[in-house]
Order: C-alpha cells, then structure tokens, then sequence
C-alpha cells in the first residue's frame, strides 16, 4: 500500500510540473503582453523599459526556470493588470468558486441518483424514460448556452433569480444549475447502467431466490455495489466543475476564480493566467489522488494489480 | 492514464482559450448567415430608427421636467455595470475606461471638459498661461473639502503630482508632462512643461491626475490610497469586493452645491454582455455598458429600458506601409492609395456587418474632434474610377501585395478584412500567400510595433482627447511605435499641431491636415462604429460621452425615495 501510494504521489508531482510546462509555454505562443499593458501611445523605450523589468526579453527556458524556482517558494509572480501578487488575487476568490462547484455537485448527485436508481431498477418506467432524456440532454446542451436560457427565464421573464452577481442565497442557484446540469447527466446515466448490470450478477438473484424484500434488495446490495463506482465518478466531476466553471461564473458575473482566469486570458495577463492555472490543476490532482488512494484502500484489487 | 489525459486536455482547453483570447474591447460575435441578415435588417433598421427618435424625445421631456423631478438632496442608488474588473480606482493608476470611470466619480482635476467638449474650471478657478505655452498659474477654488474633511489648497496639488509620477503607475507618464510644479501660495500653484502641450489642459489636468491630500499621502502612500481612495469628487469611496462591487456614496460637502444627486452609487463588474441586457431588464442594474449592436437591438420592446446609441471616437482603417516593408512597392504611389479608397463599398459593410450602425469615415478627424473638416465627403464606392487611377499608375491588370488583419481585436473585424480583401481583388489586387494573414491580435500587435507587418494591414485607433492628436501621433510619423506611413509633409504637420497651444490655431492646422491625408490617403478609411448602451428608464440626466467616460454627478433616479 505504502509503494502504491509514493508512486501515485510521485507521478502526480510530474503530471503537475508537466501542467506548469504546458501551460507557460502555450501563454507565450500568443507573443508577450507589452503591447497590451504598455499604452499604445507611449514611445519606444517605454516599451523596451517595460520588456526589460517584467523580464519578457529574456530566453524563455531562463524565465520558465524563474518562474517555477519562484513557485516552490511560494511566489506566483504580481499579476500584470492588478499589480497585485497573484496569490493574493486567487485567495480571494477561491472561495466563491469552491462553494459554487460544491452546490452544482450536490445539485447534480441529489437530483441524479435517485433517478438513476429507480430508472436502472425498473427499465422502460416512466422515470427510465426520464432519467435517460436527462442523461442525453445533460451530456449534450452546453452548458453556457444553457446559463443565458436560464437567465432569460428565471431571470428576465419570471424575477424569481437574480441575473448575476452573488448578492443573496438564491444567487447561486442559477450558475449551480448551469453549472452543474452536464454532471448530472453524466451521473443520471452511469447510476443507471450500474444499477442495471448490478441487477443481473449471480448475487442479486442468490438474494432474490431467497425471498428478500425487493427493497432490501436495492438498499443492500444494489446500491451500495453501484456507489463503488460513484465515487470514482463523482470526484471526476468534481474536479471538471472546480476547473469548468469558466464560462459560468463569466455569464453570472460570479466573484471566482473562472471568471478572473477569462480576464486574465483576455488581457494576456501571464503571471495570473499561470497561477490559476496551477491551482485548478493542482485540486484536480490533489482530487484524483485522494479518490484513488481512498478507492485502494476499499478496494484491494486495486492496489495489487497496479 | 484516462485521468492524464483529462488534465492535459484541459490545460491544452486553457492554452487555447488563451491563444483565441487577447484584448477584445468590444466583442466579437457570431455572424449569422446573409439571407437571414437581409431578411431581419430592414425590419430592425426601420425599428431602430423609431426607437433612436422615441429616445430623443423621451430625452426631450426629461429635460423639461428635470426642473419639477430632481430630488432636493441625494436619493437613491444608482447601479452601474463594468465590463472589466478594474485593476485601481487610483486615476493614474487606472489602466482602462472601466476603471477611471469609477475613479473620476471619486476624484477631479484643476480642469474639466464639459459635454460640448470645452475646457471649464473645476479645482482651478482660472489660469494663465505664459507667452511660450509652457508656464501655467492657477488660481484654485477655495472652500473645497477632501471627503477626510480637509480643506483643498495648493501643497496637495503638489503631492497629486509626485504621486503621480511614481513609476508603480500604469500612467506615471501623464503626471511626468509637468517639469515642475510649485506652490506660490495656498491658492494658487504654477506649473511647467518641458514644451508647449496642447493636451495639457484638456487632457492630464482634467482626467489624467487626481487630486489627492498631501497629508493622506505622507500617512499611507499610494498603497493606503488605492485601498481607499480619499479626493474631492462627488462621491466617497465606501468599499471594494473584488470580483463584486465598488461602493460609493453621496459626498454630502461637495462644493458644486446641490450635487450630487444620488445617496449610493455602486459599481457592478458584468463581463458577459447578455448578462449585461437580462441584468438592465430586471432592473438589477441602471445603466450596462458596451454593448454589441445586435444584443442592444434585443432590448427595442423592452419595458423600463431605453436603448442609447453613440458615435464613438474610434476610426477603423487599413494601413500602407512606406517605413519598412512596404518601400518600392506600388502603394506607395498616391493614385494607388487613392483607387484603393474608391474600390471598397463601406457602407455595404457596414449595413452587413453593423446593422448599419457606423458612420463612415473621411480621415483620422471624426465629426466631434477640434477642427474636423466638414466638407469632406466620404469616399464614394466607385470601382470603375478605381480602376482608372491604377492604370494611370501604371498598374492596369493590378498587382499582388501583403495584407495582414487581427483576430478577436475588434467586433466583427475579421469578417471586415475579408470584405475588403474581396474588393480589392475586384479591381485586380492580389495577395500575397494567396489570402489575407490573419493573426492572432498579440502576436500581431507585436509585429506592428516592430513595423514587421505588410505593406497593408488592418487596425483601429481611439482617441479619448476630444482632438485626434494621439491617433495622428501614434499611427504616423516616423518615431512612433505603430508607425507604419511617414513624409516629411506630415510629420511638419503633427509637429506644429503639438506645439501649438492655442486652440483656434490648431483646428486651423487639424482642417488642413484632415484635407492633406484625405487627398493623399496614408490610410484607406473605414468606418467610425457606434457605442450601445442600455439605461433604466429611471434614470435621468445621464449624458454619454463619445469617449464612454462617466460623470455621474448630475444623475439621478425618478421616484427614488
């Protein structure tokens, strides 16, 4: 278990410095940002000035050295358009994204699973038929175009929701939905098939022979055999959420970390597009790890085979 | 090794939204097919029409009963939306409109320039300036507060000045156009530039410095500043939640008495337009910026939302290049230059790409700049002529030339490239490589600030002065970074227009260099777009400025209690 472990952290070590490398050099295929933080009409020294202190005239390898020695020290560098240490920046509005992420998850679990339940259990029901446009629908509709239909709705035409901004409790029910809708098609869907090839292995039927209520039946064994592959499912999810919410918290003018990354992107801000980026793949990581260690250690086929 | 590549997928998503990303003013939208533009213009553009006269009138009225309707102190709270989060509320410090437009609700300068664009005392009440145009004495106004409660006088100018000018500004350079400025005594300060400067006034005294107080200086430095923002602006800096709000309220010692007119004015950042449009039709917010022709259109029924629609100080054109790459090459004969300006259908242009909402454009003076020659026509679309004028240079089957446009810089610019390409190749021009170079606006920035780009390109430039100085400066001239076009001629132009401080004299000079590029084009000129905005129909007094800066003082809300 202990060498399952070291070597699940090691190759998490490098799938996030091989983030960090992906990341820094796909920013700086756009060309360097002096010509959008420098004012366009200031003359050409200003410029070469501007080049010269944010160190953008030097090799990239050297300032990719930089920039990761400045990591593991825990400097994300000053974000161009604020003049603020990115750190600082992400800190801030860390907060809103995770309880956003974490409502759209729950939106999605709670409305999913039991559908997916009951639909698995009883294939061609009415609550099947649901449970499968569901699951067709939440894989299919995107999600942004999905958040401007809900404003327009519940918003504009019936005021039961505020548009954006979170202002109130209610604000996050919009962007959670949204948020949350593509998740829950996903986990409409695999609740199902699990429920449905959990019901026709030897063990189900074994119970049923022995004349045990039909509800025992799913409490028992049913569901508790299909929550072993939700929760692998979920914390996938999970982590799509707290990295997706891009576009969302955009459209919802959401105080998180997705809609500072769209800015950011938009006005080339390098040094604060890198530390997102780091943070959203460091959780995601740090989420998988902890979901397969978690997943080894309830289920030993696991950590033998690997 | 499914989950690696989860997340190589989505940091390879990141890079590519930062590779399609890049400062996007306005926005780009998606265009919908022609047949069902065609179809949909001609209903919009008669509705518009109505619309755009309704709201003149409804202005009308307003103005009648402002009298009758305006509060007896400040009521109410007003809700603007940004586009952007801003970076500082500190003025030299604010690096785009979205930002000073909070700060020049906080703070004000010696000058400002009204709504007819003239230069009017705000902290100074008068000023002299020397024979040579390089000494200015102000008297300042007496009896104005900071929102601290301290009276204004004439150390604080100098402390404004020196916190300006720290290189930690985004715009340290506008307080750096002063060489000196002394107190004489406490009402009256004297300043100096290095040369004259025609944007002194009008410019860095009335929107680029703000006023702050020295003592608050000397305690906190600009970073206790841009925490809280201390001026003598109509409105006091209450709190910021990043991401949130901006929250100011009414500044009840304010010395231009009976103002302002609203008890709170807040600030809501709004990136995504549509939320922007569902946030003014619920009434959520009072006044959304910024907003793309075709969204505003979505709001002609709306209750309670009245649609404003603006010229915007913006000229769009193709550039030729006599600097670099273009050198020995047949543009830079002027009959060339000049067919190309016939060959192109602008307004075709315009009515497919814009609904019709931009103005042609006939130089780089639009309607509302300091000595815009108003007797000139914009070019006609006459391919014939164009024709001509390149055979007589001796071009008459064409010739193949590099052109290079932006992507996701402006609305819709991509499509406007590929527009003209297609004209040009009408009268025989071709590109090139085959096709236009389209790339990404950064790089492409880049390249036309190394002056690497083609002999034409593709670009924009605003102007924010009320006079086209910094567009002249900036994309002519054989000094500046942008530059792609000089002669001799011109650059004698831009140098007097710089020097020249008085006013008459320069709309002289701007007439005739207007005339000047027209007759001999650096440039094949495009259009001038308009600015969208929606407001509340409770507000009243609002008046937007061809530069999109905001001077919400005088504005307030019908039946706000």
């Amino acid at each position: 278990m202990q060498r399952y472990l070291l070597s699940r952290v090691i190759q998490s070590i490098f799938l996030l410095f091989g983030v960090l490398v992906v990341v820094f050099f796909l920013v700086r295929l756009t060309g360097d940002p002096t010509s959008l933080m420098v004012a366009k009409e200031a003359p050409a020294e200003q410029r070469e000035a501007f080049r010269e202190a944010m160190g953008f005239n030097r090799p990239l390898p050297i300032q990719f050295l930089d920039f990761a020695g400045d990591i593991l020290r825990g400097d994300f560098g000053n974000s161009l358009h604020f003049r603020q240490p990115a750190l600082d920046l992400i800190l801030e509005r860390l907060p809103a994204t995770f309880y956003l992420a974490t409502t759209a998850l729950l939106f999605a679990i709670v409305i999913a699973v039991p559908i997916g339940i009951i639909g698995g259990s009883n294939p061609g029901s009415a609550m099947d038929s649901l449970g499968r446009a569901l699951g067709l629908l939440g894989q299919t509709i995107p999600n942004f175009w999905l958040a401007l239909i809900l404003i327009l709705i519940f918003a504009v035409n019936l005021g039961w929701f505020p548009s954006f901004g979170r202002d109130s409790a209610i604000s996050v029910v919009l962007p959670a939905v949204a948020l949350g809708f593509g998740s829950m098609g996903q986990l409409v869907r695999l609740t199902r098939s699990a429920v449905l090839e959990i019901r026709n292995e030897d063990y189900i039927r074994t119970a049923r022979s022995k004349g045990i209520s039909q509800f025992k039946i799913g409490a028992r064994h049913v569901f508790r055999n299909a929550s072993l592959a939700l929760v692998s499912v979920i914390s996938i999810q999970y982590s799509y959420l707290l990295g997706g919410s891009i576009y969302i918290e955009t459209i919802f003018s959401w105080p998180g970390l997705g809609n500072l990354l769209q800015q950011a992107v938009d006005g080339r801000d390098f040094p604060l597009v890198q530390a997102i980026a780091f943070f959203i793949s460091f959780f995601v990581i740090a989420l998988t790890l902890l979901t397969d260690v978690a997943y080894a250690l309830i289920d030993p086929r696991i950590r033998y085979s690997s | 090794m499914k989950r690696i590549f989860v997340l190589l997928s989505m940091s390879l998503a990141l890079g590519l939204i930062a590779a399609c990303g890049a400062a996007q003013p306005e926005t780009v939208t998606v265009v919908e097919t022609v047949v069902v533009k065609e179809e949909v213009k001609v209903v919009e553009t008669v509705e518009v029409e109505k619309k755009v006269v309704e709201t003149v009138e409804v202005e009308k009225k307003v103005v009648e009963t402002v009298e009758v309707q305006a509060p007896d102190k400040p009521k109410g709270e007003l809700i603007v939306s940004l586009s952007t989060f801003p970076n500082s509320i500190y003025m030299p410090n604010a690096a785009e409109r979205n930002a000073s437009n909070v700060a020049n609700q906080i703070f004000e300068g010696l000058t400002w320039v009204n709504d007819d664009g003239e230069i009017v005392p705000a902290l100074a009440e008068s000023w002299e300036i020397s024979e040579d145009g390089t000494e200015y004495t102000f008297k300042l106004r007496q009896g104005v507060l900071f929102h601290d409660g301290t009276p204004f006088t004439a150390k604080d100018v100098v402390a404004s000045w020196e916190a300006g000018k720290d290189p930690s500004n985004a715009y340290a350079y506008n307080a750096e156009k002063a060489k000196s400025v002394e107190v004489i005594d406490d009402y009256t300060v004297k300043m100096t530039t290095e040369a004259p400067d025609p944007l002194f006034l009008r410019s860095t005294l009335s929107k680029d410095w703000a006023m702050i107080p020295a003592h608050y200086y000397e305690e906190v430095g600009l970073e206790g500043i841009e925490k809280h923002p201390i001026g003598t602006g109509p409105f006091k800096f209450v709190e910021w939640v990043k991401g949130d709000r901006i929250s100011l309220e009414a500044f009840e010692d304010y010395w231009d008495e009976g103002l302002p007119k609203v008890a709170k004015l807040t600030f809501r950042p709004i990136p995504e337009e549509s939320t922007r449009i569902a946030a003014v039709q619920t009434g959520e917010i009072h006044i959304a910026n910024r907003l793309p022709a075709d969204e505003a259109q979505r709001l002609l029924g709306a209750e309670n939302v009245k649609v404003v629609r603006y010229p915007s100080d913006r000229v769009y054109y193709i550039s030729f290049n006599n600097l670099t790459s273009g050198k020995g090459t047949p543009i830079e004969d002027k009959l060339v230059r000049q067919a190309f300006n016939y060959a192109i259908d602008r307004q075709a242009i315009i009515d497919a790409l814009f609904n019709g909402y931009a103005d042609l454009s006939t130089g780089f003076m639009t309607p509302g700049n300091l000595g815009y020659n108003a007797s000139l026509e914009p070019y006609p679309y006459d391919p014939e002529k164009a024709k001509e004028l390149l055979a007589e240079a001796g071009y008459p089957d064409g010739f193949e030339i590099g052109f290079a446009c932006p992507t996701g810089a402006y609305t819709n610019f991509e499509q406007v490239c590929e527009a003209v390409g297609g004209y040009l190749n009408d009268i025989g021009i071709t590109f090139e490589g085959g096709e236009i170079q389209f790339m990404e606006s950064g790089k492409y920035w880049d390249l036309e600030a190394n002056k690497e780009l083609p002999p034409l390109f593709g670009d924009s430039w605003s102007t924010t002065d009320g006079e086209a100085l910094n567009r002249l400066e900036g994309a002519l001239g054989a000094d500046a970074s942008y530059a792609a076009w000089n002669t001799s001629e011109l650059q004698d132009y831009i140098d007097k227009i710089s020097s020249t401080v008085d006013d008459e004299a320069r709309a002289k000079l701007y007439s005739e260099l207007h005339q000047l590029m027209y007759d001999d084009p650096p440039f094949v000129y495009l259009y001038e777009p308009n600015t969208f905005e929606a407001i509340n129909t409770a507000v009243q007094n609002y008046k937007p400025r061809a530069a999109e800066d905001y001077f919400l003082k005088e504005v307030f809300l019908a039946g706000a209690e």
